[in-house]
């Protein structure tokens, strides 16, 4: 740990590890929660299924944050797929 | 950013582990006293000190007293905060519900009502808002136990562990939350970090340099635990799920009020008041079909929770649940009466797949089984990833610490009087905390709010202290701040037993020569960690005394 890291860009990473994982966390219980619902799962079940998995995908996706190499596409998958995820579970629930 | 994955894992493991660190140290030890809440709340008030009680009579005992319960002031103003509107005067308001919780290891009994306000709440994602009051009694005779004594186990150290008493926007639940998280980050990247796993579990070279000895106890402890430290963090965060992931309230809440709809004509249990008044028919009657149906089951036991839904309606319900101490999954079997007449509406069926798992997990971080080797094992497991937290901080410091003294850093300062804060400081608090309970007067209004206030202020003075003599680190020294901590840790752990057979009568030859193992098992305790730590000090002195630190033995007492 010798050499300074640049600011910015370690700054950036650790938001995107924390904010973005968390993101990513957030749509993925509710895709689950909304695919669940769609094969005809009780709500609770579905809930207590994606909360089971949601924080080892945010320990998966929070590690993956530090070791990919373009923090651009580190923002992308986690910001953008949770917010892309977050919108399809909406979708798939909305009354019809 | 870094040029290897093992050197992206390496600075994750070090700097969120660090920082992070201080906040998993306290929920490792007062997780690992909350194991023993029930027995330290025995030393903590001794009137309670007799042998764990059945639940007592419903009809005879307990709803006279349900009855009188008024809703506690704290939650009245909270309540109002939370709704449009003027609540309804405080005195004039009907409880709907009632709970009575007690376990295998409890001689007291909590009872808690609900109040149903009428107002419309403030938060769309919220239907209702209640208002709570409640009481603890002695269930052989129903005297109460004055608010005014603190449960310092089942009621500070327990929801320290999980909320840091951090109420304020919930903040203390998403500070321990994020420190879960950063613990299992901590393990996987712990082992990316070493690839010579199978070797760590034999490795310990005490007599070694600081460096390398702390880093093998860092290893040892981290490496014999990782599947307890792993299950705990996880299943932590798993309970508090819907507290860190509120997805109900703005996704769902179409969802989940048709949920409650289904369950309802599912269960057959209401989920509103009907509006009109019923009568209760005997509740002992039902706890006796109860018991008779676990029997028929071949679960014969003890009821845990007793619980009344909208008292005094014609939808009113009684559940009874079974106290799980016979397994580890969390369980209630429990069993719903119509309140007025007394039928079984329904038995609890067998959980789902995964519900049992959750189930499964929860009951595996709540210990709720009868089983004492068990327990102590968590115990051991807990206070080893609290070994594991310190020496990672001490590894830390003894890494850098040369070269911040060479370049007049203060990073490394600063660090380890916060570790001294966090592990000898934290120590102190707790067992100062105890000392006070034998020290302040018996009868003092709000007794246990001094209690809690003393123990933060030890804690504070502990910090004050180790950043006051912390300067040998600008030279790459050792604080004398561990060793004096050590010493004062071991006066208050003699002096709490003392304190507790003076005031107390209740001496370690009688609670042994009686087998009453809450009180002798603490005091045992508090002597073992007092010899623990004058043999840390004696050590941390040689250490200080090859390092070229004058003597400074005046100091050595000033605690």
């Amino acid at each position: 740990m010798a050499k300074a890291l640049p600011w910015f860009p370690l700054v950036s990473r650790i938001l995107a590890a924390v904010a973005g994982g968390y993101a990513f966390a957030w749509g993925f219980t509710s895709l689950v929660i909304a695919l669940s619902l769609q094969q005809g799962v009780d709500y609770d079940e579905a809930r207590k299924l994606a909360y089971l998995l949601a924080f080892l995908v945010y320990l998966a996706v929070f590690l993956w944050a530090f070791s990919a190499q373009s923090l651009l596409r580190v923002w992308l998958v986690l910001g953008g797929g949770g917010a892309a995820m977050t919108a399809a579970a909406l979708w798939l629930v909305q009354p019809t | 950013m870094f040029s290897s994955f093992r050197l992206s894992m390496t600075w994750v493991h070090t700097w969120f582990g660090l920082v992070l660190g201080y906040v998993l140290m306290a929920c490792f030890f007062f997780g690992s006293l909350s194991v023993f809440d029930r027995e330290i709340d025995r030393w903590a008030i001794p009137e309670t000190r007799y042998e764990p009680q059945p639940m007592p009579s419903f009809d005879k005992l307990l709803l006279p007293i349900f009855k009188a319960i008024e809703p506690r002031q704290e939650s009245y103003d909270e309540a109002q905060k939370e709704v449009h509107g003027p609540l309804p005067p405080r005195e004039k308001m009907v409880a709907g519900e009632f709970g009575a919780y007690t376990t295998h290891r409890d001689p007291v009994l909590s009872m808690f009502s609900s109040f149903d306000v009428p107002n419309k709440p403030k938060n769309p994602n919220v239907d209702h808002v209640h208002v709570f009051g409640g009481v603890t009694i002695d269930p052989r005779d129903g005297t109460a136990i004055s608010d005014d004594k603190l449960k310092i186990g089942s009621r500070f150290f327990y929801p320290l562990h999980y909320s840091l008493h951090l109420h304020w926007l919930d903040l203390g639940y998403w500070i321990v939350g994020f420190a879960a998280l950063i613990m299992l980050v901590a393990l996987v990247t712990g082992v990316v970090m070493h690839r010579k796993i199978f070797r760590e579990f034999f490795t310990f070279r005490p007599k070694k340099q600081t460096q390398r000895s702390v880093l093998d106890l860092h290893n040892l402890t981290g490496v014999v635990a990782l599947p307890f430290h792993f299950f705990f963090a996880f299943t932590g965060l798993v309970i508090f799920a819907g507290i860190y992931l509120p997805v109900t309230g703005p996704m769902f809440k179409a969802q989940a009020e048709a949920h409650e709809k289904i369950e309802e004509e599912r269960t057959g249990l209401p989920h509103d008041p009907a509006g009109v008044a019923a009568p209760l028919a005997s509740v002992d009657a039902m706890v006796v079909e109860a018991r008779r149906r676990w029997a028929e089951r071949d679960m014969a036991g003890e009821v845990g929770f007793l619980g009344v839904t909208h008292y005094g309606d014609a939808n009113g319900y009684v559940s009874v649940y079974r106290a799980g101490t016979d397994r580890v999954t969390l369980t209630g079997q429990g069993i719903h009466f119509r309140a007025s007449t007394g039928e079984v509406i329904l038995e609890d069926p067998q959980p789902s797949t995964v519900a049992g798992i959750d189930d499964w997990l929860t009951g595996l971080h709540l210990q709720h089984f009868r089983h004492w080797l068990l327990r102590w094992f968590y115990v051991l497991g807990g206070l080893a990833g609290c070994v594991c937290i310190a020496t990672g901080f001490i590894f830390f410091v003894e890494k850098r610490k040369r070269q911040h003294a060479r370049s007049g850093s203060a990073g490394v300062r600063v660090v380890d009087a916060l570790a001294v804060a966090a592990v000898t400081g934290m120590l102190v608090a707790t067992v100062t905390m105890l000392v006070a309970n034998r020290l302040l007067p018996p009868e003092l209004p709000a007794r246990g709010d001094w209690e809690e206030r003393i123990f933060w202020l030890a804690w504070l003075l502990a910090l004050l202290h180790a950043g006051w003599r912390s300067a040998p680190m600008a030279r790459a020294q050792r604080s004398p701040a561990w060793r004096a901590q050590c010493l004062a840790l071991a006066v208050l752990c003699v002096a709490a037993p003392l304190l507790n057979w003076i005031t107390t009568g209740d001496h370690l030859f009688k609670t042994l020569s009686k087998g009453y193992w809450p009180v002798a098992g603490l005091d045992l305790v508090l002597l073992l960690s007092a010899g623990i730590a004058v043999l840390v000090a004696r050590r941390l002195r040689h250490g200080e005394a090859a390092e070229g630190v004058e003597q400074e033995n005046p100091e050595a007492s000033h605690a």
